[in-house]
């Protein structure tokens, strides 16, 4: 067993695709549809065989419920890792993205927090090096 | 051996798409012998259904109004669609959206069977494979309303089913979309 792909709930899978892509860099990795159900996923262009981001469509009242009950706690549905928080920072600033929390240093990381406009906040988490 | 292993399709045919601003149509013609009540009912009944659509319905679409889940069969995780139907004027126009998409059927009559057309939208990505599909779920309809039943063909028994790549390969030309951006 491996661990290949994670998921996120968004609340439009296009909308979701051009932010993941346009704004966060990612790369399209697998799009099929079936009728109105659709698997996308993204990878990282920084490994694109690794794991990969799920964007599934919250179209059920449970996923509703959970993802605007995380967002309001302000809790991250996902965490990407990078080894300059403040580079992608600025970088994803600048193509337009909402940060709700600047690179702020943390017990063992600096981390930064967006909104993803599909209805999740994102952190950005660098590893300290000690 | 059964219909079912019996089973090939023919080549593709039957479908056109139009393009409206961003949005894809894809627009399937079918001729059926069989009379537009009959083919109503395959379309609308749920037990019918169920012999050859790509989703489960849990009550008939044959009533304006009416408000039904869609279940889509064999998608990777559990995907219920609400569906609303708009226009149901038995036997000849049949309206209701699936999810996101709208799907309109309209049904001849010509000679003592049925014209058949199939208008939905569909991303831009997924025409052909769309087409592919629904050409084996019309082939599985006609051996229904032909009292031959050989069982649906969706999802993945579609994919592993032959005919759907080369049927796929064959719309994709068809349309202009060799390369799928």
């Amino acid at each position: 067993m491996k661990i290949k792909l994670t998921t996120i709930l968004v609340d439009d899978q296009d909308k979701a695709l051009r932010f993941y892509t346009e704004v966060l860099g990612f790369a399209k990795k697998t799009d099929f549809s079936q009728g109105p159900y659709r698997w996308l996923t993204v990878t990282s262009p920084e490994e694109p065989n690794g794991t990969e981001l799920q964007l599934s469509l919250n179209n059920n009242p449970a996923a509703k419920a959970y993802q605007q009950a995380t967002f309001q706690q302000g809790q991250p549905a996902a965490m990407f890792f990078t080894d300059d928080v403040k580079g992608d920072y600025e970088r994803i600033k600048a193509r337009g993205a909402e940060f709700t929390k600047p690179p702020t240093d943390v017990t063992f990381a600096t981390i930064a927090m967006l909104n993803d406009t599909c209805g999740n906040l994102i952190q950005l988490t660098q590893l300290a090096r000690y | 051996m059964t219909d079912r292993e019996h089973y090939t399709s023919g080549p593709a045919s039957g479908a056109q798409v139009r393009k409206d601003g961003d949005k894809w149509t894809l627009i399937l013609v079918r001729e059926l012998r069989h009379s537009p009540e009959k083919v109503w009912q395959a379309l609308t009944d749920p037990a019918h259904l169920r012999e050859w659509a790509p989703f489960d319905a849990d009550r008939s679409l044959g009533t304006v109004g009416t408000t039904a889940k869609l279940t889509t069969v064999g998608a990777p995780s559990p995907h219920v669609s609400e569906a609303t139907v708009r226009r149901a004027d038995a036997p000849r126009m049949l309206e209701y959206n699936w999810g996101r998409f709208d799907m309109r059927w309209e049904l001849e009559p010509v000679g003592g069977g049925t014209r058949l057309t199939l208008w939905t939208n569909i991303g831009r990505p997924f025409i052909s494979m769309g087409a592919a599909g629904w050409h084996i779920c019309f082939d599985v309809l006609d051996h229904l309303l032909s009292g031959t039943p050989i069982g649906r063909i969706v999802g993945p028994d579609a994919i592993k089913f032959g005919g759907w790549q080369r049927l796929n390969a064959e719309y994709a030309k068809q349309f202009g979309i060799d390369s799928p951006e």
